[in-house]
């Protein structure tokens, strides 16, 4: 299934060969954001079709080989599914003509590819080693986006032909040299470049079919196809040169040399990977048309020896179980034909001749050999390329000698290898064959395939190559020959060495790049975060109450500081001596609650019951008797809340363990000098908006059209009810969902421990009780409050009356829905305190929920009504009607309105108290199941 | 007037500021009361200070010496929503107190 | 007269208002009915937005201005439907229902009345998404609030009472600084609906302005506080992370509230005129604090709520940041943005709960109360009903991986697009060759590292829940808890693929918001309906 998609692909993709020959492209529009110039364009040239190819035919092979490969026990779809996605993401890359699309697709080969390396994700190694592809490739994706926007900038266009035309106008530019840069470390992460090559050895944790494919053919290749891809736009320069150059080399030999000192299979062919990598990034950064050849050409072959070595080692693997060199040993008797297999493909690696490792290995001395831009760096580069060879070769050698000759290998997980499936090994037979023809007869196997390619990139500037075995005797071939001899000696000069000792290089061994990483990246992202996140974060209230505090005070006070505002010089006159003698009171009084709220709870709250009541007077003093009534009403419901709660707090008495630190004490410092200056502020400004009139406020219409248009003279409630009574729906809307969540909150409301017992007054009064026989407990409790709970008693009707009376008047004289709403359930209240929370509910049933609802229906039903007329919502209509008794009143529909804000208070209001007075009978059931419990256990 | 109702304005809130600063649960409260008298005051004040000009209209006063309406208008919603809140806050620190066994506004039990 | 079809403007507030109150008739024990009314609800409110959206964006301009009362503005309250009030509606209808559907497994039956608060909660939300008015804002931001208070506390347990008393406090400040601020500037400006505000900002005499910008300042405050932004932030990720997950869902959309507001404003009242680009730098420089502290905690969060409270932070971030540079093409990449990060982020607390199930803090703090009390016996959350997902670990997996390629911004879902939409827009492609300044290179870094630490740390955690453990309990996750999550994840691969049409959406709200005399005109020329006899109502009333 997932081999025939593979095939498919591989097929359509041949199919377009005759479009992309002598430098054609196919292209293909989409839009997908065109305002920002992403399109999905994909566009296929000769080089792209090459590389699909390659893809599409490893990618076949691999298929074919993972069928054998893989364990029943694995989640196989899982695994195919990932592979086939990796490849159309891999395909996405090389023919996506829009260079953002590109990096889409960059970043999906980094997210498969995680997927891939972590499949046995109960390895620890498999996770960490996915992680850390995944996190240095995925940022190395964001900074090629980066540099690709940057690119964008200076063309003007994501299209990939423009920007490829383009290529003096980006040289030129002055944002060219972070651009490359950006690129180069999308480029080199990608294809494991040095510094950044360690993620590649610890991907090796991955299946095998995977390594072959994502590190030898596909991922790690698209790094360098992407600089073929901008060779024509960005190569050339000096910085390239150094950059790439100096990355190239580095790989090369530092690649080369890890790889010689590696004991796991797989650890020496990925760091042998590394080095072939550097190998083209190094002929690509010479910059000369050649080079580019050389490079391509050894892209495909690095990708066919590499790919046939990895499945070769795959199947050691799967024979034996083991990849450690150091126990294998004379597989050959077992393995004749595979050995014979991997011999062919690790000297095509070592660039033995007749094979097509040593042709492009060639071309590479050759480019080395000329100098380009006369520096240190080119002039070592002959030596380097040498020694490098020698080193390839040295491991090769290794990889060939001690895995397939020698003695029987011991103890072997299993013991007995054998030949593997013959559709196992299928697809390296036809890779070795591949590098056997294109190494005997390249010019008519590959030749016009990379010509191909090789003019679609270079264009009309495509050199004069000639894909031949023999040049005849030149400085090249003598260098292979130097690197053949060496490199065996070498091996043969550090065989014992090697036979024992443990996992990677002599001095190098102990500086592993992934640990320092590992290392780094705990510390940054994990410890320093943490740190930081204290040090700039708080999870206590009161920090961030200061904050909220201060910066409120800096966006009041700072706008008048900087536009140098001043305000009216003080005017003492006019001042009521009575009034400013209440708030001298009231001041007192603030004061007084500020410092008793800690211990004396009741006095602080009697003292802020007292400013409450001043401000009411103030009210009434400065002409808002509505707002008067209100607030008292507000007042007396509050407190006796407030009362109810404290029942609940925990005792605190004066000088308790209170240890004041030097730091509480400048916290508190701290506070109070905030606290002060908010205060001054605060009054600063309330002076200046005081002292300058309003100007033609809206207020003004209303009070002209308050009768006129809203039938009612009390203004501020034709305001609430009528010209603006959507705030009053809203309000009530949330008066309702607030007695809504205390009741939901009650219910689970479960009091301290130390609170759980009964007051301490009640107590006496119980054991009083107790001592006289003909008493029962709570009758004491009872008795002294008889006379006011008759009074009470007797209120009822009263104060309901009251309440109507309230509500009628409301729309022209103080008063209204809400005053009625609090005086009602204040009258329910006051039934509750006279007779206790059973007695009340015995006699009156109040279902405050239904009176909620009821209160927001009617309140919509009226504003709703307006529509039926073709009107907006909320339209209020009125006439005056004669009732007999009350006499002439306003029948607005205003009214049924306050009616509905009127039932919801009531039901809210009544709701709340009854949650909360309910707590002292749930006590009593809540003691009944401790004392259960205590039984029990 | 003014001068008297901007100071008992401040004095409220410096009050106020210093309450909610604290580390208990009800001082926090009685402070955010304080706070929403001097809020309530402010609004009212915002639309000029008048004695005995309640904005109740009666035939033949001319309604531009009325007070403004539409500050006492906000008072009242503000009032209103104050109280609910107020409520509300009431009502969670007694089920934090009942669930955590302190009234420390985080929680925690030795006095900060 | 007016048409019928005008009335839809008020239908996102009026439909979950009134079914509230009807839910409230209903016992406790008739759960399902109340689901299936609320659930109704939240559908209807997705039509109703969707129909707005269309007539909004539609070719015949849409008079979107509901004058309630009947009173002209600015002397009523004023509703203003437009495109930028449309897409948030839209956006919070889909969020409620996924949110509602999600809840319906196990936590609507936790504690009382959570339809109730549910449906209040999207009242409050869009309400503060039409009104015009200033201080009908401030009520509405009080539903909001009282809501969500309720529904942070649904389920009880130490843990929501403590960031939900914290939440509170903040949150009642913010409010009170809110009042002062409105108050301010009806004293100065005398109105106090916005398009009438706006209009008058160019003659009040400097002495008053300085006041109302003070005014401004006070109230921006309350904004940035529902918004995020640091230093007034921390009570966010305690309090998302503590909440309920379909609360969270939907509490994501209320960070994003903030910015809606604070984006108006800013628009509408400093776009141009004397007190032009005020408190702009406030909101880059606060905007930069806000993902960098964002950014740390989502590397230092281990437990995946906090973390998805922190990428809360550093959507707001980038969104204050975008409104602080307050250039045109990187506002509509930020709105595109907004969108994304809204839908992941709900996505994914709802995720969050049901891949830490069996470890599931909110349950064991259920399970204590439930056997401290008797008579708690009605709320115990039944199990067991509904089908279980087939495949589950396998399912949320690429969840949770979609999740975390949204929020690190990789390709390909929409979190790339938004990104690669606002990246482009400051690298300022197409201006062909001017070099990007050290500012952008800052922002730009910016947004980068934020992507790469959610990269780190999702996969840290991804990692950690999934893989680590050798024989994962597999969770018990029913079909209508993935769902949603689905549901949301999907709507951003539509915003992907359909990226072209969307940034065209959000061209052009931008485009209307930045020329604000439209608004303002729209809102003052918005006529009263005639009384039909045209008689003045004062007698005989209108109808």
């Amino acid at each position: 299934m997932a081999g025939a998609t593979a095939l498919l692909s591989l097929l359509i993709v041949a199919s377009f060969y005759p479009g992309v020959t002598n430098g054609g492209i196919l292209r293909f529009e989409g839009t997908w954001l065109p305002q920002l110039g992403l399109n999905f364009t994909l566009r296929m040239d000769g080089f792209a079709w090459l590389f699909s190819m390659l893809i599409a035919g490893i990618g076949f092979l691999v298929v074919v080989y993972a069928r054998y490969y893989m364990s029943e026990d694995d989640p196989v779809p899982r695994f195919f599914s990932f592979l086939l996605a990796f490849m159309g993401a891999m395909l996405g890359i090389v023919i996506s003509g829009n260079v953002i699309l590109l990096s889409v697709f960059w970043e999906l080969t980094s997210i498969f590819s995680f997927l891939l390396i972590s499949y046995w994700h109960n390895n620890a190694a498999a996770r960490d080693g996915a992680r850390m592809a995944l996190t240095i490739t995925g940022i190395g994706g964001f900074c090629l986006l980066i540099g690709l926007l940057l690119i964008g900038n200076i063309v003007g266009s994501y299209d990939l032909d423009k920007i490829l035309a383009a290529g003096d106008v980006i040289r030129g530019h002055s944002l060219y040299v972070p651009a490359l840069v950006f690129i180069l470390l999308g480029a080199l992460t990608k294809s494991a470049q040095f510094p950044f090559h360690f993620w590649l050895p610890n991907a090796m944790a991955a299946p095998t079919p995977v390594s072959a494919f994502l590190h030898s053919a596909t991922m790690v290749k698209a790094g360098v196809f992407l600089l073929v891809r901008f060779w024509p736009a960005l190569s050339g320069t000096y910085e390239w040169f150094y950059l790439v150059g100096l990355a190239g080399i580095v790989t090369l030999v530092l690649g080369a040399y890890f790889a010689m000192f590696q004991q796991d299979l797989k650890g020496l062919l990925a760091y042998s990977t590394i080095s072939h990598l550097g190998l083209i990034t190094t002929l690509l950064s010479l910059g000369s048309p050649l080079a580019t050849v050389a490079a391509i050409f050894h892209m495909v072959n690095h990708a066919t020896f590499k790919a046939s070595l990895f499945m070769a080692a795959g199947i050691i693997d799967h024979e034996t179980g083991t990849r450690d060199m150091r126990r294998l040993s004379g597989l050959f008797r077992y393995l004749p034909i595979t050995g014979t297999l991997a011999m062919v493909a690790s000297a095509a690696m070592a660039g033995v001749p007749l094979l097509n490792g040593f042709l492009s290995k060639e071309m590479f001395f050759a480019e080395a050999v000329e100098t380009h831009a006369d520096s240190i760096l080119d002039r070592i580069l002959p030596y380097v390329a040498t020694l490098a060879s020698a080193f390839s070769v040295a491991y090769s050698l290794r990889f060939i000698h001690t895995v397939f000759f020698g003695p029987p290998p011991v103890d072997l997980p299993k013991p007995k290898p054998h030949e593997p499936p013959r559709w196992m090994r299928f697809p390296i037979d036809l890779l070795v064959v591949a590098c056997l023809i294109v190494g005997i007869i390249p010019a008519i196997s590959i030749g016009p395939f990379l010509h191909t390619a090789v003019i679609s990139v270079l264009g009309p500037d495509t050199p004069e190559y000639s894909l031949s075995i023999w040049h005849g005797v030149n400085l090249p071939l003598i260098m292979s020959a130097i690197a053949l001899v060496g490199g065996a000696l070498l091996y043969f000069a550090l065989r014992k060495y090697l036979a024992t000792c443990e996992d990677g290089p002599p001095i190098l061994r102990n500086l592993k790049g992934q640990r320092i990483f590992e290392r780094i990246l705990v510390e940054v992202s994990w410890r320093w975060a943490r740190t930081l996140e204290r040090r700039f974060g708080t999870r206590n209230l009161q920090p961030q109450l200061r904050w909220v505090v201060a910066t409120g005070f800096l966006a009041g006070l700072l706008p008048l500081y900087l536009s140098g505002f001043e305000t009216r010089d003080i005017a003492f006159s006019g001042i009521d001596p009575a009034f400013a003698a209440i708030w001298l009171l009231g001041i007192c009084l603030a004061f007084g609650t500020a410092y008793l709220a800690k211990y004396h709870r009741l006095a602080a709250l009697v003292m802020l019951g007292g400013v409450g009541l001043i401000v009411c007077v103030t009210f009434v003093w400065l002409s808002a008797p509505d707002l008067a009534i209100t607030q008292l009403l507000v007042e007396i419901v509050t407190t006796v809340l407030i009362l109810l709660g404290l029942r609940w707090l925990p005792k605190r008495t004066e000088g308790l363990a209170e240890s004041i630190t030097l730091r509480a004490r400048f916290r508190r410092f701290r506070d109070l000098a905030l606290a002060v200056v908010c205060g001054i502020g605060m009054s600063f400004i309330a002076y200046a908006v005081m002292t300058m009139p309003v100007p033609d406020a809206i207020a003004n219409y209303f009070l002209a059209n308050a009768y006129s248009e809203g039938g009612g003279r009390n203004v501020v409630n034709v305001i609430l009810v009528d010209f603006r009574g959507f705030d009053t729906l809203g309000e009530i809307a949330v008066l309702g969902v607030v007695a809504l969540t205390v009741f939901a909150l009650l219910r689970r409301f479960r009091p301290a421990d130390d609170s759980m017992d009964l007051p301490e007054q009640q107590r006496i009064q119980n054991r009083f009780d107790e001592d006289r026989p003909e008493r029962s407990a709570g009758d004491t409790v009872r008795d002294y409050l008889l006379v006011p709970s008759v009074i009470m008693t007797w209120l009822f009707p009263v104060i309901i009356t009251f309440a109507v009376y309230i509500f009628m008047r409301g729309h022209d004289l103080p008063g209204g829905g809400f005053s009625a709403g609090l005086t009602l359930s204040i009258a329910f209240l006051l039934q509750y305190l006279a007779g206790g929370t059973r007695w009340a509910e015995d006699r009156i049933r109040i279902l405050p929920l239904r009176w909620m609802g009821a209160g927001i229906l009617t309140a919509s039903a009226t504003g709703i009504g307006a529509w039926f007329f073709g009107y907006p919502f909320l339209t209020s209509h009125f006439q005056y009607v004669e009732l007999p008794l009350i006499g002439k009143m306003p029948a607005a529909t205003a009214l049924l309105f306050d009616l509905g804000v009127f039932s919801l208070v009531v039901g809210s209001t009544v709701l709340i108290l009854v949650a909360l007075a309910h707590q002292s009978i749930r006590i009593n059931r809540l003691r009944a199941i401790d004392a259960a419990r205590t039984e029990e256990g | 007037m003014e001068l008297v109702l901007s100071t008992a304005i401040g004095v409220m809130t410096g009050c106020g500021v210093w309450l909610i600063l604290r580390p208990r649960t009800y001082q926090v409260i009685v402070g955010l009361s304080l706070l929403s008298y001097a809020v309530n005051l402010f609004i009212f004040g915002v639309g000029g200070v008048k004695t005995n000009v309640p904005p109740i209209l009666v035939d033949g006063v001319p309604t531009s010496v009325l007070a403004d309406p539409v500050p006492q208008a906000l008072v009242l919603t503000a009032i209103v929503i104050g109280f609910a809140t107020t409520a509300l806050f009431l009502v969670v620190l007694l089920a934090s107190r009942g669930l955590t066994g302190t009234d420390h506004v985080d929680g925690r039990n030795e006095p900060k | 007269m007016i048409g019928w079809a005008h009335h839809l403007i008020i239908a996102p507030i009026l439909v979950p208002l009134v079914v509230a109150a009807l839910l409230l008739f209903f016992d406790e024990r008739q759960r399902v009915a109340k689901a299936m009314i609320s659930l109704a609800s939240t559908l209807i409110l997705v039509a109703v937005s969707l129909a707005l959206l269309r007539v909004e964006s539609g070719p015949n301009d849409f008079d979107g201005v509901y004058l309630l009362g009947n009173w002209a503005a600015p002397f009523g309250i004023v509703l203003v439907l437009d495109a930028l009030s449309a897409l948030m509606l839209l956006l919070t209808a889909l969020l409620s229902v996924a949110a509602l559907v999600f809840s319906l497994a196990r936590w609507h039956a936790v504690g009382a009345h959570f339809h109730t608060m549910f449906q209040l909660l999207l009242v409050g939300l869009n309400g503060a998404f039409l009104t015009g008015d200033l201080f009908n804002l401030f009520v509405f931001f009080e539903v909001m609030l009282a809501a969500s208070y309720g529904l942070l506390l649904h389920g009880s347990g130490p843990l929501r009472v403590k960031a939900g008393m914290h939440y509170i406090a903040v949150n009642l400040a913010a409010a009170l600084l809110f009042l002062i601020g409105v108050s301010l500037i009806y004293g100065t400006a005398g109105t106090l609906n916005m398009a009438d505000l706006a209009a008058r900002i160019p003659d009040i005499e400097p002495d008053r302005r300085m006041l109302m910008e003070a005014g401004a300042g006070v109230l921006g405050i309350a904004f940035l506080i529902k918004a995020g932004m640091w230093p007034l932030c921390f009570w966010l990720p305690t309090a998302y992370s503590a909440a309920s997950a379909p609360v969270a869902g939907i509490f994501a959309i209320m960070s994003k509230l903030g910015i809606y507001v604070i984006l108006r404003l800013t628009m509408l009242l400093f776009g141009d005129g004397p007190s032009a680009g005020f408190g702009s730098d406030v909101l880059l420089y606060g905007g930069i604090a806000t993902i960098i502290f964002g950014t740390i905690g989502v590397l230092a969060s281990q437990a995946l709520g906090r973390l998805a409270g922190f990428s809360v932070l550093v959507s707001s971030g980038t969104l204050l940041m975008v409104l602080g540079i307050n250039d045109g093409a990187i506002s509509s990449g930020a709105l595109l943005y907004l969108v994304s990060s809204t839908l992941t982020i709900s996505a994914f607390f709802m995720l969050i709960e049901l891949v830490e199930r069996g470890q599931d803090a909110g349950a064991i703090v259920l399970a204590v109360t439930m056997e401290a009390y008797g008579d708690a016996d009605e709320d115990e959350p039944e199990e067991g009903d509904g089908v279980t997902m087939p495949g589950t670990m396998a399912i949320l997996g690429i969840c949770f991986a979609a999740c975390g390629i949204l929020l690190s911004g990789l390709p390909p879902l929409s979190g790339f697009i938004a990104k690669f939409a606002m990246l482009s827009a400051m690298m300022g492609t197409g201006a062909i060759g001017v070099p990007p300044t050290a500012a952008v290179w800052v922002l730009v870094s910016l947004v980068i590292l934020s992507g790469i630490a959610a990269l780190i740390s999702m996969t840290r955690a991804g990692i950690r829940t999934f893989w680590s453990s050798l024989e994962g309990t597999v969770p018990r996750v029913l079909v209508i808890e993935i769902v949603p999550v689905m549901f949301l994840l999907f709507l951003t691969l539509a915003l992907t693929v359909q990226a072209g049409p969307a940034m065209q959406y959000m061209d052009t709200t931008i485009r209307s918001l930045s020329n604000p005399r439209i608004y303002i005109d729209a809102v003052r020329n918005a006529a009263a309906v005639p009384d039909y006899d045209g008689v003045s109502s004062t007698e005989a009333g209108a109808k």
